[in-house]
């Protein structure tokens, strides 16, 4: 990731058990950046947006996104971010959830995903494709933000 | 009114017999004019000779009198069944001989002596002759008159009965019509009802159907979503479930190592316990936990699978049941091949208009259960056959295998219900997937068997999509 300044890793994600797995398996990967974690939709809003140590207002960031979330949808998260005008609609946002409803797939690349990726039930695949997504959070590039853009 | 008619039919005839009657009076009285004109005729012939002694008279005369005995003879035969006429005609014969022999002589001597055929004309008694026929045949006129008008009477009574009886007739005529009339009105009037009702019914029936498939639809759709969300909520700690179990695998080997490790090194701190613990009873564990999850995930994948498949949107199109079956049967070639299989494909089959994907799907699951429940020791014999039904394409899938109990035939397509001896891999799915995707293209999947006696399933589908569907 980009070396000047890190990236923050922000996960928005309820369920705290799968947040631990995700957050273990991207550390086996040999991902150290920083992982913020959420549990609802607008405490994650209120971060990416107002927090001074947020996204928005502070560096770049890269969001890990779960659809299914107690207080709102992720799509609508993800509606926010991509939107026009948005501080943050160049963030790579990293779609993970355990829906692999076709339309689904297609809603969230229309709104701007980056990238989808469905959880699988089955620990090793699990494991395995967030230690390769971690490989790949370990090559990717980070737009900088601009805090007036 | 056949009675009626009867009694017209009678009345005319009697009428016409009066007619008859009446006509024959009009003839006889003809015919006693033309004998009273013969008689004044006669005499005026022999009058007017007496006076001038002209031939033409004479002629007249003797004319006259030939005519004679043919009146008489038409008035005998005219009035053969009257007894009085029949008297008078006699003394009216008698008469007029008499008369033309006066009057002969009378013209014979005036022929000679015209002055005492004079004279004698007025001695004779042909006067008197004459006075005598007028009265005679004066009583014959007057009793046919009296018997024309009884006649006539009796004619107009009888054309009065005809009238009456017509008049009769008709009254009955308009009363049937009247009576029928009313039936027929009856009867149209109570088809209409029958009619109007039958359409209210059969609108009521309609609306009530189209109510009943609104409510199935919806109860359907709310089991479509119902389904989803369980079996995606399920999911999620499942995941949890099965990511900690792996974890909790992980953390157990390191402790494995470490017994093995005090067990070698220091066996004074070895517990019993603790090795049996980290040996056995945390692989046990583990392993339970993770087939049973591994079974629970792909439980929860069938139902989101079922779910997801009612929710797909059905493309008909026309389908080469022959041509998707071989290509079924090649893709399981190898199994096939394996377990000595024979597949026999009855050709042709009728043409099929549904939704592929779903009928590919349902003759695959039903093929594929074909080989996979062969009686052990009898090589597998598996025959495919469509036929048109109606309206229905009905496709067998027959083979020669173990059997379904007759009890499990209703069961084997529940959801996770199996049958029989539990020895192949399976979670009770695929015949639950074949008769949701039937229902949703309007067939049905029925199944005949006996244990130990292999199985036929009929795959019975619309030949042609249905039009409405929930």
């Amino acid at each position: 990731m980009n070396t000047h300044q890190p990236v923050n890793i922000v996960m928005v994600e309820d369920d705290e058990g799968h947040a631990r797995l995700i957050e273990k398996n991207i550390r086996r990967a040999g991902i150290s950046n920083d992982i913020r974690h959420f549990t609802d939709g607008n405490s994650a809003l209120d971060y990416l947006y107002n927090s001074p140590d947020g996204p928005a207002l502070n560096g770049p960031a890269l969001i890990l996104l779960d659809l299914n979330l107690p207080d709102m949808s992720g799509t609508d998260i993800l509606i926010r971010i991509k939107a026009e005008g948005s501080p943050l609609r160049r963030t790579p946002v990293i779609v993970l959830t355990t829906t692999d409803d076709k339309v689904e797939i297609q809603r969230c690349y229309d709104l701007g995903a980056n990238v989808y990726i469905t959880k699988p039930v089955d620990y090793e695949s699990f494991a395995t494709a967030i230690r390769q997504l971690g490989l790949f959070l370990s090559v990717i590039q980070v737009p900088v933000i601009e805090p007036d853009a | 009114m056949i009675g009626s008619a009867v009694a017209a039919g009678w009345t005319v005839m009697r009428t016409q017999e009066h007619a008859r009657w009446v006509e024959h009076t009009y003839e006889v009285e003809q015919r006693i004019g033309s004998l009273r004109v013969m008689v004044e005729r006669l005499e005026v012939a022999r009058r007017g000779y007496l006076l001038s002694q002209r031939p033409v008279s004479k002629q007249t005369f003797v004319q006259t009198v030939a005519t004679e005995p043919a009146l008489i003879a038409d008035l005998r035969r005219l009035t053969v069944d009257n007894p009085s006429q029949q008297a008078r005609i006699a003394i009216a014969e008698r008469l007029t001989a008499e008369q033309f022999h006066l009057q002969a002589a009378s013209i014979l001597l005036a022929g000679r002596d015209p002055a005492a055929a004079i004279t004698q004309f007025g001695l004779d008694s042909s006067l008197h002759l004459t006075r005598q026929l007028r009265i005679v045949t004066g009583a014959m006129e007057a009793e046919e008159n009296k018997l024309l008008v009884l006649r006539i009477a009796a004619q107009r009574q009888s054309v009065r009965q005809l009238f009456a009886i017509l008049a009769v007739f008709g009254a009955l005529a308009i009363a049937v019509a009247v009576v029928s009339i009313s039936v027929l009105r009856r009867y149209t009037g109570s088809l209409v009802e029958a009619r109007d009702a039958e359409r209210a019914m059969g609108a009521e029936l309609e609306d009530r159907v189209r109510a009943r498939t609104y409510e199935l639809s919806r109860a359907n759709d709310e089991i479509q979503r119902f389904a989803y969300i369980v079996s995606h909520d399920l999911r999620s700690p499942l995941v949890n479930v099965m990511g900690f179990t792996g974890e909790l695998e992980a953390a157990a080997k390191p402790l494995a190592a470490l017994i093995e490790r005090v067990e070698a090194e220091a066996p004074h701190l070895m517990d019993a316990d603790a090795a049996t613990a980290a040996r056995e009873d945390l692989p046990e564990s583990i392993g339970f936990i993770r087939t049973s999850t591994q079974k629970m995930d792909r439980l929860i994948n069938a139902i989101l699978r079922l779910s997801r498949e009612g929710k797909r949107v059905i493309n008909p199109e026309p389908i080469d049941l022959v041509e998707m079956i071989e290509m079924i049967v090649a893709s399981l070639q190898h199994r096939l091949d394996e377990t000595g299989t024979t597949v026999t494909i009855e050709r042709p089959m009728p043409p099929l208009v549904a939704d592929r994907l779903a009928v590919e799907q349902m003759l695959s699951n039903l093929i594929e259960n074909a080989v996979k429940y062969l009686q052990p020791g009898r090589p597998g014999q598996i025959n495919l056959s469509a036929r048109t039904v109606r309206n229905r394409v009905a496709i067998d899938v027959a083979d020669n295998g173990r059997g379904i109990d007759p009890r499990d035939h209703d069961r084997i397509f529940d959801l996770f219900r199996r049958s029989g001896q539990q020895d192949q891999p399976g979670e009770g799915i695929g015949l639950a997937h074949v008769r949701a995707s039937a229902y949703r293209l309007g067939g049905l999947i029925d199944c005949r068997s006996a244990l130990g006696e292999g199985a036929t399933f009929t795959l019975a589908l619309p030949a042609h999509p249905v039009t409405s569907q929930g």
